[in-house]
């Protein structure tokens, strides 16, 4: 089975101006113990801009996000071979510290995880690892990520409440709130809705929307038309391989692959 | 918003970090420690019951085992007394604990009714609360007066002339002895067998019990054909437990004994266990070879509870295992 | 059918027994604890936690018996706890799939149910020894030797309860590990390891064994740790046994105490365990 990398030249011109990769998958392996869970992918995140994984259960697309700010190195057994470039520095280098990439590379899982602390705390908790605020400058903080996950009205009375007491929804917009506050450069998101009813589901892709102005987004679904509606390129993966990646439009009107046409349509997945 | 790489917020954040770093490997070597030290812990015992014992031990040898007496004066100790003692009183006790144990686990899983199963689960568990110096002075003053006056004497007459029950329970009533000390573990044991096998009995899936139902089975039918096999491994490793503790167990048994060094066979005898004779010996034991038989009997005591809680252990293992966790 | 009837037959008898099972068990729990109150209430006057142990045939009380237990209590629990969580935490957290782990968790499990009186033995050749006499200090290292198998248990046990989901949140967020135990997994888990402090507490309250010959007794008011030092257990032994009515008498009432220390420490444990469940 032939893989099918993008290599610039076959990349549609983009209608735009030219914006740089902030982020550059080369060659990239992903193993749990002997098994091999990401088979040589190469795929590019263009900064501010969404980027969706798309593909059957499986498929690799959560554990290749997980390869973007190594989780994964909480697990012993588990390893990737290749490069993963920020920014033009491979994090999967042994001498990366893990903790100042993931205040640069955020996530947000598919169940919403609120920490067992107030909502403020919550909020709180990243900024303080590694900024000394005042109590004033911390509030600012705090309400601003609020507002940007479109959920400071709804708690702004509440803030000493438990994060535990919120809705559903609510919850997983103060996980992207919390992820917001320590000022990320690329936020990932792991399936943020699929736990979540329709009505909160839309406000957070609408927040996906309001959030690509000034992030760099990678979402994982398996939901077709969110990542029509959020993404502006997506990339379609199969048993462990990127099979194809382009403009959103494209994938979804004229795909390439067979593979990726026959999953479009619903004859597998 | 992007952070170049000279941006001050990166080099504060970097700092900070190396901070972090740092107290992170200080409290992962910290956590390991005490980890550790739970090992040097049981190391550190079994080397000093050794070393405490080795008077003894050499002296005596393997004969320490067999030697039935135990003569402070000419300085003559054997363990074959207070290892009978242990060995029958628990014994004795698992034989009553264990049927009234898994009858109790039976009423509360199947028969009790919903709303009284906790509180009552409650209250068995906090028979095993009770700590053990209770259980021996509700003995001294309470159980052993009411054997030695209503029970014992009505027991001696009933079985005199049979003929193996004649000698099992023989001998003035005096109340104390082996079978009332068997009792009290029993009744100390019987809350630990009790809540495992309840526990235990949980794990069984509904359907298979619903299938027994569905096609006629009795309440017991299913208990004894079902559950009970499909548990066994499990219910075997919680009457174990049970045996570790009463093996072990000194305040309890002190009270009721009757610390006499000699075997008797008659169950209303007086007698003496390992733990109930270091209790009482232990301070006024004078000479280094006393000292040092009685520190052989905790190396004993020690070694049989090791063996049996270990097999405990491994059978409840294995249990979990065989269910995937 | 005979063979229905006498399958029914058969069942109502097995069910009566488990019934008189549960009937046992539950008269027993009735019978202690009544004649603990029955016994230990008539002597349950101030006295007993005003005065001290007193010599036969005086009047008394257990003061200084309780002081000893509650300061030796004290320092177990200072000595034990810290030394648990920590040993817990390692188990749960950093070397979860470790080797180590696997092993201390069998041996932690031995010394959870192995006899007391051999960790009295074992204090007393490695303290009581070396000092050259009996103290307060000895009973208490010999408690605190009882209380560390219990927190270990349990903190590890409400520790592997928190979901890993979580660790990754608080790690995602850049925390390195330490901060994500302090902040997440402590905190998610804080109920259920209080509960095993508490029930750490409650099992060293009724513990006589390790005393025995690591703290002894004392009849009178002593702050000496480094002496030998009283404690409600060992009192109770001691005039349980003797021939004398008072002390009997003070021996019942010194239970009754310790019983409803145990209980209530049991309840609130379980209380705190029982309303996390509720949330």
């Amino acid at each position: 089975m032939t893989t099918v990398a993008v290599r610039p030249a076959d990349r549609e011109p983009e209608p735009q101006a030219q914006s740089r990769d902030k982020l550059v998958v080369r060659d990239l392996s992903f193993f749990y113990g002997d098994n091999r869970a990401l088979k040589d992918i190469s795929v590019s995140l263009p900064e501010r801009s969404v980027t969706a994984f798309i593909g059957p259960s499986g498929c690799g697309k959560s554990t290749l996000l997980r390869v973007f700010n190594r989780i994964y190195s909480l697990y012993p057994g588990q390893r990737a071979e290749g490069e993963v470039l920020l920014d033009g520095r491979n994090i999967l280098d042994r001498s990366q510290d893990l903790n100042l990439l993931r205040a640069r590379v955020g996530m947000v899982f598919q169940k919403p995880t609120p920490y067992p602390m107030s909502i403020f705390d919550n909020i709180a908790f990243g900024v303080r690892l590694y900024e000394k605020l005042g109590r004033a400058d911390m509030a600012d903080r705090v309400e601003g990520a609020l507002r940007r996950a479109a959920l400071w009205d709804e708690v702004k009375d509440k803030l000493q409440a438990s994060g535990l007491s919120l809705s559903g929804g609510q919850q997983q917009r103060l996980c992207i709130a919390r992820t917001v506050a320590v000022r990320p450069e690329i936020i990932l998101l792991d399936e943020p809705a699929s736990a979540l009813d329709p009505i909160s589901t839309a406000k957070i892709e609408e927040l996906i929307d309001e959030l690509q102005q000034d992030y760099t987004i990678a979402i994982v679904t398996h939901n077709m038309q969110q990542a029509a509606r959020v993404s502006s390129r997506t990339a379609f993966m199969y048993l462990g391989e990127l099979v194809e990646c382009g403009d959103t439009q494209t994938i979804f009107t004229a795909p390439r692959e067979r593979r990726t046409q026959d999953y479009i349509t619903g004859r597998f997945g | 918003m992007t952070i170049a790489a000279t941006d001050p917020t990166a080099d504060a954040r970097s700092a900070a970090m190396q901070r972090l770093a740092l107290a992170d490997r200080m409290f992962h070597r910290t956590t390991k420690a005490a980890a550790i030290l739970v090992l040097v812990l049981l190391g550190g015992l079994l080397l000093s019951l050794v070393a405490g014992s080795w008077a003894a031990l050499s002296t005596f040898g393997v004969s320490f085992l067999t030697t039935a007496s135990w003569n402070p004066v000419t300085e003559k100790f054997g363990a074959v007394a207070p290892l009978y003692g242990t060995v029958i009183t628990s014994a004795v006790a698992l034989l009553l604990a264990v049927p009234v144990g898994i009858g109790i686990a039976v009423f509360l899983t199947e028969i009790c009714p919903l709303r009284l199963r906790r509180p009552l689960g409650i209250a068995i568990e906090l028979l095993a609360g009770i700590p053990s110096i209770i259980y021996g002075i509700w003995g001294l003053f309470v159980l052993a007066p009411f054997l030695q006056q209503d029970v014992q004497p009505r027991v001696i007459a009933a079985f005199k002339g049979v003929p193996v029950l004649e000698r099992l329970f023989a001998g003035p009533p005096y109340g104390i002895g082996i079978l009332t000390a068997a009792l009290i573990l029993a009744v100390m044991v019987l809350p630990f067998v009790a809540s495992v096998t309840r526990d235990v009995f949980e794990t069984v899936p509904p359907m298979l019990k619903e299938s027994a139902y569905g096609i006629g089975c009795t309440t017991w039918e299913v208990v004894s054909r079902i559950v009970l096999p499909y548990t066994r491994v499990g219910v075997v490793g919680g009457v174990m437990l049970g045996l570790g503790r009463a093996l072990g167990e000194t305040m309890a048994v002190t009270f009721v004994i009757g610390n006499a060094h000699r075997i008797s066979p008659s169950l209303f005898a007086p007698g003496t266990t390992i733990s109930a004779t270091i209790a009482n010996e232990f301070t006024e034991a004078v000479g280094d070879l006393y000292t040092a038989s009685l520190v052989a009997l905790g190396l004993i005591l020690f070694v049989l509870t090791f063996i049996v809680l270990a097999a405990a252990r491994f059978m409840l293992m294995r249990l979990a295992r065989r269910r995937g966790g | 059918m005979t063979g229905a009837t006498a399958r029914r037959a058969r069942n109502t008898l097995m069910m009566t027994l488990c019934v008189g099972a549960a009937a046992l068990g539950l008269g027993a729990l009735a019978l202690i604890l009544g004649a603990l109150l029955y016994e230990g209430l008539s002597g349950l006057t101030l006295a007993v936690f005003t005065e001290m142990t007193p010599p036969p045939g005086e009047d008394g009380g257990l003061l200084n018996a309780i002081a000893g237990s509650v300061a030796m209590t004290v320092i177990a629990m200072a000595i034990g706890t810290p030394v648990g969580i920590l040993a817990g935490t390692y188990m749960a957290e950093y070397g979860r799939h470790a080797r180590l782990t696997a092993v201390v968790r069998f041996i932690n499990d031995i010394l959870l149910s192995a006899p007391s009186i051999i960790v009295g033995l074992f204090v007393y050749e490695i303290l009581v020894r070396r000092m050259g006499h009996f103290s307060g200090i000895a009973g208490a290292v010999a408690l605190a030797m009882i209380v560390v198998p219990v927190v270990v248990r349990t903190t590890e046990d409400m520790l592997l309860l928190v979901p890993d989901v979580l660790r990754e949140a608080g790690t995602a967020v850049g925390a390195p590990r330490w901060i994500v135990i302090r902040s997440v997994s402590y905190r998610a888990a804080r109920a259920g390891i209080v509960t095993g402090v508490l029930l750490a507490v409650a099992r060293i309250s009724g513990e006589t064994a390790p005393l025995l010959f690591t703290a002894l007794n004392n009849q009178f008011w002593s702050t000496d740790l480094n002496a030998p030092l009283a404690s409600l257990p060992v009192t109770i032994f001691q005039f349980a046994l003797s021939p004398y009515e008072d002390w009997q008498r003070l021996a019942w009432t010194g239970a009754l105490i310790i019983t409803a220390a145990v209980l209530v420490l049991s309840i609130a444990a379980r209380a705190l365990t029982a309303r996390r469940d509720d949330r």
